[in-house]
């Protein structure tokens, strides 16, 4: 007759497996002394480099945690960000007015130079609403 | 999040264990080494703020897939290059050296007799020769679940498997050693 184990199953895998991990848990407390020190040294670099990541993010939240609350105004690291932001327009708006005013003293200065060309040039202005000089000049062009 | 002493408390908890698993999955001990810093090294670099309590369970998830980075990039270096040693034996990794077993408990155990001292080290590389025979999963259930203490649940998520599956890869495993280590003689 044979018997169900099943009911007895659990513990005996229970049972069975803690006594296979106290071998194991010996084997690894006997490690060869160049691995632990390997592992301590894996150890170290791991935790050194957590540090310098830890340096880096806090100093990233506190930029972001100040962007959140930018509202109060008075922290001089929002301040500056303000200014960051308005003085690049602030300079585009000033460049702009500049432009403009440089354009219309450069277009004042062709005009004057031109209307000084015509007034002190030998024939005078007048001399083109005359019906005669006028035709005078057309003659010559149709004979060139 | 933890502090830099529970984080170094917990590695230094788990290195040992993490290396001797890694062992047991690569047969190699400068690739343990490897992936159990590159796993202590990941763990610090993206789970640095994770509190404590977190850090068991993210540290086997993260074991885990530097044990099967290692064995993808061997692969395909096996597909790549091939190295003379590929050719040769096994090696003698099965032969049992009574004198190496002496030489290797060393003198923490003055207080045993040799005897005790040389039936101990047999019967621990007796199961880790079967815990080597066991099929990965199987393996690597047994482990987690018993050797780092995580309940059902946690080896599930930690080998992205169902509870189902980690009961009877336990199951097996448990049933493979025990008739493998009878079959020996080797009573626990």
């Amino acid at each position: 007759m044979t018997t169900t184990t099943i009911p007895t199953q659990l513990p005996f895998q229970d049972a069975f497996a803690r006594k296979v991990v106290t071998h194991l848990n010996k084997a690894a407390d006997d490690l060869p002394r160049d691995i632990s020190e390997r592992l301590k040294v894996a150890r170290s670099q791991a935790l050194a480099k957590r540090r310098v990541i830890a340096a880096v993010v806090a100093n990233e939240v506190a930029v972001s945690g100040n962007t959140l609350i930018l509202n109060g105004g008075s922290d001089r690291q929002g301040l500056w960000g303000w200014l960051g932001s308005v003085l690049p327009l602030v300079a585009l708006v000033a460049g702009l007015m500049a432009i403009a005013v440089i354009q219309d003293d450069l277009r004042a200065n062709e005009l004057a130079a031109v209307d000084s060309e015509l007034l002190t040039d030998e024939l005078p202005p007048a001399a083109y609403t005359d019906p005669g000089f006028l035709q005078f000049l057309r003659s010559n062009y149709a004979e060139r | 999040m933890a502090t830099d002493v529970e984080l170094s408390d917990f590695l230094k908890s788990v290195e040992k264990r993490a290396f001797k698993r890694s062992v047991y999955h690569v047969r190699n001990d400068e690739a343990a080494l490897d992936i159990v810093q590159d796993s202590m090294m990941k763990l610090a670099e993206h789970y640095g703020h994770k509190s404590i309590e977190e850090l068991p369970m993210l540290f086997q998830r993260i074991l885990s897939n530097c044990t099967l980075d290692w064995f993808r990039r061997q692969k395909t270096q096996r597909a790549l290059f091939s190295n003379l040693s590929d050719f040769q034996t096994a090696g003698d990794d099965n032969d049992f050296d009574l004198l190496e077993t002496l030489n290797a408990s060393g003198n923490s155990d003055q207080n045993e007799s040799a005897e005790n001292l040389t039936e101990r080290a047999q019967t621990l590389r007796e199961i880790e020769t079967e815990i080597l025979e066991l099929p990965a999963r199987q393996r690597e259930a047994f482990l987690m679940r018993y050797w780092e203490e995580m309940d059902v649940a946690e080896t599930a998520a930690a080998m992205g498997c169902s509870q189902g599956s980690v009961k009877t890869h336990c199951s097996r495993a448990v049933h493979a050693l025990s008739q493998a280590l009878k079959a020996k003689g080797i009573q626990l």
